[in-house]
């Protein structure tokens, strides 16, 4: 492929000491830093648990992903240097435009890549979070609920709706299903098998679920698929909670209430 | 689910494949751009325990990307089976998708590499992290 076109982008230079912080999860920030010299350690950090990405050396970029967004969302991960660096950050408000402009089948494959790498990150922040969390960390981890009160799995019969949180926007549909059984950490969701069919229910998929409980409060959780299992014209699924509001926790929290 | 309008303009034919058809094997060499237009994918990875699925797509969605973003002739990143049913796929231009890419700024191509070698990378760590947690 020949370089036909060559931006320059508003570049400088910055220096990091070993251990210092280049960006940090969930900053605002559109600056896209390659690697001049040294090693720089891509971190998540989920539920205070440091799930390390990649380390990288000279010749990477980091910073990238925040570009497709278009700055309306936060940094996904952090940058920390793992040794004295010399990084090359570039506002790329010059490539901002490029890319605007670029062939839209380009940018669709860009903006699909970028949803598949976030559904990724999201199902291994999961693998290793539940590892290294035990149920009694779980349990002290619901800062609101930390008392020594109970709560266990309720058996209800709720319908649901739901959407799949980590698909292209344009192929979202909202579907139905029966909340079979609930807890403070996540529910059991049985499902027609044609669902299947509208959007792919892989394990680590994210979904928005909503439903009403019997006392009429409103109850919206972000969850994460981690189980799934076929029965005879229905498929069980096992959900966990991502992020459960403070509002959500209470609802729960009473409705659990033996 | 609705296809992007903007792929049937790339398509240059199309496939019919069985369920369980190898469409992508890992480690092979080819930077063919795939669309689902009817079924669903199933992307595969090689692991210790046998081949492990790691995502699944579905109509609309493009694979085959990463070899072809990537460029310099890059191995394929995973195995990509057709799933249960009917599957029909488009195959998109290459000729046409290397035009678009290789008129674009090599700052802004590094910026898109960069992202599909990330993907690369992550699959990988995904199986990783489920054989461990097997």
């Amino acid at each position: 492929m020949t370089d036909s076109k060559e931006i320059i982008p508003t570049t400088y230079r910055l220096r990091y000491k070993k251990g210092e912080q280049i960006f940090k999860q969930n900053d605002f920030g559109i600056s896209i830093y390659k690697i001049l010299s040294g090693k720089v350690l891509i971190f998540r950090e989920c539920d205070d648990v440091e799930v390390p990405i990649a380390t990288l050396g000279k010749g990477s970029i980091i910073g990238e992903m925040i570009f497709f967004l278009r700055a309306t969302e936060v940094r996904s991960a952090s940058a920390r240097a793992l040794e004295d660096s010399e990084l090359e950050v570039t506002h790329p408000i010059e490539i901002i435009k490029e890319y605007g402009a670029s062939a839209p089948i380009l940018k669709l494959m860009a903006e699909q890549t970028l949803n598949r790498l976030t559904r990724m990150n999201r199902f291994i922040d999961r693998l290793i979070v539940n590892k290294q969390e035990k149920p009694e960390n779980l349990r002290s981890s619901l800062s609101l609920w930390k008392s020594n009160r109970r709560f266990y799995r309720k058996k209800v019969n709720l319908t649901c709706k739901y959407a799949s949180k980590t698909r292209l926007k344009r192929s979202s549909a909202t579907l139905e299903g029966t909340i079979r059984n609930i807890s403070m950490t996540g529910l059991g969701l049985e499902i027609d098998p044609r669902n299947e069919g509208a959007i792919p229910h892989e394990i680590g998929e994210v979904f928005q679920i909503e439903t009403i409980l019997p006392n009429g409060k409103e109850l919206k959780l972000l969850c994460t698929l981690v189980r799934s299992s076929k029965g005879r014209g229905y498929i069980s699924l096992g959900m966990t909670y991502l992020d459960l509001s403070d509002e959500a926790r209470k609802i729960l929290g009473f409705f659990l209430l033996p | 689910m609705p296809i992007d309008p903007v792929v049937y303009e790339y398509i240059a034919s199309e496939v019919e494949c069985p369920a369980n058809q190898i469409i992508i094997e890992e480690g092979s060499k080819g930077d063919w751009v795939y669309v689902v237009l009817e079924g669903q994918v199933k992307v595969k990875k090689r692991t210790p325990k046998g081949l492990i699925v790691v995502d699944t797509l579905s109509e609309g969605e493009i694979f085959g990307e990463i070899a072809f973003l990537e460029g310099e002739e890059a191995d394929r990143s995973a195995t990509v089976m057709a799933a249960e049913g009917s599957v029909r796929l488009g195959i998109l231009n290459k000729e046409l998708l290397i035009k678009h890419y290789s008129t674009m700024s090599p700052t802004l191509r590094a910026i898109i590499k960069s992202l599909a070698l990330k993907v690369r990378e992550t699959t990988t760590r995904i199986c990783a992290a489920l054989v461990a947690a097997n």
